[in-house]
């Protein structure tokens, strides 16, 4: 039985078995001491900001909007890294389709932008 | 591999040789598109309606005229172009004629603002109905001319779809058609809780559809080591590799482009997307997105599982039936106009994929045929459905029809000749277009099959003829609709489609010869 | 290229056009139709004249022009002496039903116009039918001619006219579909033993002359359901009698007069000719539906009690003769079945007509509202006795003569289907006469003649009891019926004409099935 894979099954088996084992202990062993920031929907970072009164602590939607453009145009970066490290090599067409790229990027940007996409009210 | 393989690789990086002359119309309609969104930015409110539908038109008569320049001297077998990552051979060249032509009857359709004053669509979709701003809102006649863009990006990604010769770029074009159509689902300025749900509805399943679609196409990477389709049908022809992958992902990929394209029993969302959205976004999906999901199911179907055609043509013989026996039989028991082609749209699908598997000359021809046949008339079908209206917007439901043609005879006309257009009576194109398909078909041996369909059309012919003893041979309403009278671009589009649907009833040759002339390149 | 076919054709669809145009005025949309029935008449008397029955060509007056060369369809026309009296029927019939429907009350906001227009649309689709020779274009015309009579019997038919006229369209559809399941099967057997597919008929007769039993037997059914929903054949003919009832009665005339036709002209055209061993094969089977049919259908019109449903159920019967001759296989039968489907025409059509007299005058359909009619009506009296001895097959009478043959020509092959088939000639008597009597013979009652207090009559009654004031036959319902009375009487004693142009193709169409007629046979040792 010199089988290469059983040690494999045996990290799963021990995986497996400290999981399930944290997840049972730590309501039995561990400290229970409760503050605000705790109980917090995050609990790193600020407190939402203008602080919700009534309403249930709901998020202005425009919030939404902007994380989600925010996101939109950060990703695109991502390809703008790969490019700028072998631009050299990528040539003329590489610098021709980037700037296509970051072109309808751009469309979008001016688009959310005239219509006011970016305003908070 | 460390990175600097990978750099060492870049450094091979050669520019693909783009044949600019073959990809010119998809150029032009993506690039109009993206112009499109800079009218919107920088156009003023007031210029934005007729800057766009100009834009709009002018952008399909140049893509029609580059495609018709190119078409004059293109190589008879086709070429490959983008490191072969777009086919333009025959059927694509019509495909792409098919969905511009379509697509010129839909803007004409969603361009229209005399039927509903101001236009179909609302002016600020996120808008939360019943609320006092969307009353507020239907009452302004402002409109949202996002929908042009949007109109541009699905016609797009349709033509790219139809063209991919492997499957990434394949699902990259899927995306780039379904999300505009998703949010052009939700824009509908009545009846906004019917068109909201319409456009989740459709994002759900979709997205879910997109889903397997992708995990399709990861397994059939994992089988033949390719996305390419010509890979696929090579590694499916010569190995000896576990076919479990292979039918795995074939199942998952087909699962997906079935959804698209409403075939039953994958159709579950078309009754309600087709209800709820717009309806003049209602004919651009029913038209244009059945040509690009069947282009698409063709190109798949007739290269990369050629091979291993035996092995999964049973499973698609059940998929027809299923569709067909579904659109006919649940078409019985609508209501609602729109619905019901819905169900229609579902049978026709069904018919379509008869044709679609006969992987032969006479089948990819004779489904070519009946897409641009069945876009026509479900085209000028829902244009006439925009026209009947009363105060509460468009009167869909059946009962509202009665009497119609005492009221305006010629609309009444129009629609009973498309009706018996979609069920397939002789001297119109539905006829010609039945029977290239069955004939093909029954050609290569699904006698069985076709008997199936035939009875699913005289099922069908039911509900269809329902309509027209209600419009004939019933007594108006006297609260009943009335018809609009179309304004130029509605009257256009409602003409072209039906006009073409008799056109091709009557002579055939032309557009026959145009779609038997060529095969898929891969 | 003969142009006297596409001249039969066209005709008539150019008059429909302009009667439409003329619709709001009555009197000029009901001139000019019938100026063009008249001229397609004409027509019909030239190109009867222009056939020439001893030509051994299969098919004469042939016109063809490429229409979808991908699948090597044509528009050919051409007629054989079968098609050629069925042509001349329609031309005769069509205005014959226009003078008979000149003066019908249509429903609310219908005009006389759309209702002539639509007549002469089927007018062209009718010989369509019987003139093409190409198999694609058969079938177009076959569906197509569906179109006009749907909206006929729903636009302008009785109180369940669009129950009727769904059923109508729904069970022909349905025929016509499987139809084409057989023309495309047709088609693709062709292709396989040309090496190129053709729907030229002739072509195809010769294409299948080799192709094996199975699959004819195949694209025989397909074909043979079709035709047998519309000539109809039991149990395939439950749409009859709710078509024949709600239909106006113009078009009830063409529904059973000609339209039933195209479903026998079919078996001899296409069923025989092109799937000749499955039609041996098949034929005890259709023998004994035909059987079935003279002796059902001769059972519930005993039992009818609505005219127009009388008249429908008289049809199934007569079909039943029909179907038994061109399927017992003998020149003598299949001559007779041929002479049926003219005199058929002739007598239930006016059958038809008198009975829509009766009703335009008693506002009723039900035979027992009627009695003693023919003390106030004395011509119409006459002239339903003498529509009615025609259609029981009185010699002397027209249909007479193609019964005779029919029941003679089968007695040799099939002798227990021809005595079966013989009670419903008693049965026809019985029928025929017993619904003359109550209807025109007797003492005067009804309430349709005989005014009731508080009954649908009481409006226009004076007084309880008194007869109500009944017109006896105008001189254009005596005009209209004049011709058809003639035609009873000549062809009873005279026929020639008519079988000299039916018998050499008749005669065709059995030595394409390559049967031996057993009376010649026995002539011949």
């Amino acid at each position: 039985m010199l089988d290469p894979y059983l040690p494999l099954v045996f990290m799963f088996a021990l995986a497996g078995a400290f999981a399930l084992f944290s997840v049972t202990a730590a309501p039995y062993i561990g400290p229970r001491r409760y503050n605000r920031a705790k109980l917090d929907a995050y609990e790193c970072g600020i407190e939402p900001s203008p602080q919700p009164v009534v309403g249930g602590g709901r998020m202005p939607v425009a919030y939404y909007l902007t994380a989600m453009l925010f996101i939109l145009f950060d990703i695109e970066m991502v390809f703008l890294y790969p490019f700028a490290v072998s631009a050299d090599r990528l040539g003329l067409f590489g610098l021709v389709e980037i700037a296509l790229f970051v072109a309808t990027v751009g469309f979008a940007y001016a688009y959310v932008w005239r219509r006011g996409g970016l305003d908070w009210n | 591999m460390g990175v600097t393989t990978f750099l060492a690789q870049a450094d091979e990086l050669r520019a693909p040789a783009v044949d600019y002359g073959a990809v010119a119309p998809v150029l032009i309609v993506l690039g109009a598109a993206c112009a499109s969104v800079l009218f919107e930015a920088f156009l003023s409110k007031s210029q934005r309606w007729i800057g766009q539908v100009v834009l709009a038109l002018i952008t399909l008569v140049a893509s029609g005229t580059a495609l018709a320049i190119y078409a004059g001297d293109a190589p008879e077998q086709g070429t490959l172009t983008l490191s072969g990552a777009l086919a333009v051979d025959r059927p694509v060249l019509f495909l792409w004629a098919t969905l511009l032509l379509l697509s010129f009857g839909s803007i004409l359709l969603i361009a229209d603002r005399s039927v509903e004053p101001g236009g179909a669509f609302v002016a600020e979709a996120g808008v939360r109905p019943g609320t006092v701003q969307d009353r507020a809102q239907a009452a302004k006649s402002g409109m949202q001319t996002e929908v042009f863009p949007l109109t541009l990006f699905a016609l797009g990604g349709m033509m790219v779809f139809v063209a991919a010769n492997d499957l990434l770029t394949m699902f990259i074009a899927l995306e780039v058609l379904s999300l505009p159509l998703y949010l052009m689902c939700g824009l509908a300025r009545r009846r906004r809780l019917l068109s909201q749900e319409a456009a989740v509805k459709y994002f759900l399943l979709g997205a879910f559809a997109s889903a397997f679609f992708l995990y399709g196409v990861a397994l059939l990477y994992g089988y033949a080591g390719s996305v390419k389709l010509a890979d696929i049908a090579a590694a499916a022809a010569g190995t000896n590799r576990s076919d479990t992958l292979l039918f795995a992902g074939f199942g998952l990929l087909v699962v997906g482009l079935l959804f698209k394209a409403s075939v039953g029993p994958f159709h579950a969302w078309t009754p309600d997307v087709y209800q709820g959205a717009p309806t003049p976004v209602t004919a651009f999906m029913a038209a244009c997105t059945k040509v690009a999901a069947f282009g698409g199911i063709l190109r798949v179907l007739g290269i990369a599982f050629e091979a291993t055609e035996w092995e999964w043509r049973g499973v698609l013989w059940g998929v027809a039936i299923a569709s067909m026996l579904i659109g006919a039989v649940l078409g019985l028991t609508q209501t609602d106009v729109k619905r019901m082609i819905a169900y229609s749209s579902v049978a026709h699908a069904g018919f379509l994929l008869v044709g679609s598997i006969a992987l032969t000359p006479e089948g990819l021809s004779g489904t070519l045929f009946y897409l641009l046949a069945y876009g026509f008339t479900t085209l000028a079908a829902f244009g006439v459905v925009s026209l009947v209206r009363d105060a509460d917007g468009e009167a869909t439901h059946l009962s509202q029809w009665a009497g119609l043609a005492k009221r305006s005879p010629v609309v009444a006309g129009v629609f009973t000749f498309l009706l018996l257009a979609l069920a397939g009576i002789p001297l119109t194109s539905g006829f010609i277009g039945k029977f290239v398909v069955f004939s093909a078909a029954v050609q290569d041996g699904m006698a069985p099959l076709v008997v199936v369909a035939l009875v699913a059309s005289a099922v069908a012919a039911f509900f269809y003829l329902r309509v027209i003893v209600l419009m004939y041979f019933s007594e108006p309403a006297p609260d009943g609709p009335t018809v609009s009278v179309p304004g130029a671009f509605t009257t256009v589009a409602i003409t072209l489609g039906a006009v073409i649907t008799l056109v091709l009833g009557l002579w055939p040759a032309f557009v026959l010869d145009w779609a038997g002339a060529g095969a898929f390149i891969s | 290229m003969s142009w006297t076919l596409i001249a039969l054709l066209l005709l008539p669809l150019v008059g429909s056009v302009v009667v439409a145009v003329l619709r709001r005025s009555d009197a000029a949309a009901k001139t000019a139709a019938l100026a063009f029935a008249l001229g397609e008449l004409v027509l019909a008397g030239v190109t009867w004249v222009a056939y020439d029955p001893a030509s051994t060509d299969r098919l004469q007056l042939t016109s063809s022009v490429e229409w979808i060369p991908n699948f090597g369809v044509h528009l050919s026309f051409g007629v054989d002496g079968i098609a050629l009296v069925m042509i001349a029927l329609i031309a005769l019939l069509v205005p014959v039903v226009i003078g008979g429907s000149w003066a019908d009350k249509l429903p609310e906001g219908r005009t006389a116009g759309g209702f002539f227009s639509l007549l002469l649309v089927m007018q062209t689709g009718m010989v369509g039918v019987f003139a093409a020779t190409d198999v694609f274009l058969f079938y177009v015309f076959f569906e197509a001619v569906l179109v006009p009579m749907y909206f006929l019997i729903g636009r302008f038919g009785g109180p369940r006219r669009q129950y009727a006229a769904m059923k109508f369209f729904l069970y022909s559809l349905l025929g016509g579909l499987i139809m084409l399941a057989s023309v495309i099967g047709l088609y693709v057997t062709s292709a396989e033993t040309l090496g190129k597919g053709t729907f030229d008929w002739a072509t195809l007769v010769e294409a299948m002359r080799t192709a094996d039993t199975t699959t004819q037997i195949w694209l025989f059914l397909g074909f043979f359901i079709a035709f047998a929903i519309k000539a109809p054949l039991v149990p395939l003919h439950t749409w009859l009698p709710d078509a024949g009832a709600e239909a106006p009665v113009g078009a009830g005339v063409l529904l059973v007069g000609v339209l039933d036709k195209i479903g026998t002209f079919g078996f001899l055209r296409y069923c025989l000719p092109l799937f000749p061993a499955a039609s041996k094969e098949l034929a005890p089977l259709v023998l004994v539906l035909a059987v079935i049919g003279i002796l059902y259908g001769s059972l519930l019109a005993v039992g009818q009690t609505d005219m127009k449903r009388f008249v429908a159920y008289t049809s199934i019967a007569h079909f039943g003769f029909i179907a038994l001759g061109i399927f017992a296989f003998t020149t003598q039968a299949s001559t007779g079945a041929v002479l049926y489907m003219v005199n058929h025409g002739i007598s239930t059509g006016m059958l038809f007509l008198v009975v829509g007299m009766v009703m335009s005058r008693g506002g009723s359909r039900l035979i027992q509202d009627y009695g003693g009619m023919a003390k106030l009506t004395p011509v119409l009296g006459g002239l339903f006795f003498v529509a009615g001895l025609s259609s029981l097959a009185l010699p002397g009478t027209n249909s007479f003569i193609s019964e005779f043959l029919v029941l003679i020509g089968s007695f040799p092959t099939r002798p227990v289907h021809t005595v079966l088939a013989t009670l419903g000639m008693v049965l026809a008597a019985l029928y025929v006469l017993w619904l003359y009597q109550r209807v025109f013979q007797g003492p005067l009652r009804g309430t349709a003649l005989v005014g009731v207090a508080g009954g649908p009559g009481a409006a226009t009654a004076p007084e309880v009891g008194a007869a109500r004031e009944v017109k006896d036959l105008g001189k254009r319902e005596i005009a209209v019926l004049a011709p058809l009375v003639a035609l009873i009487l000549v062809l009873g004693v005279y026929p020639k004409p008519v079988l000299d142009v039916i018998t050499p193709s008749v005669g065709a169409t059995l030595s394409e099935v390559g049967v031996t007629d057993p009376v010649t046979a026995q002539e011949g040792k």
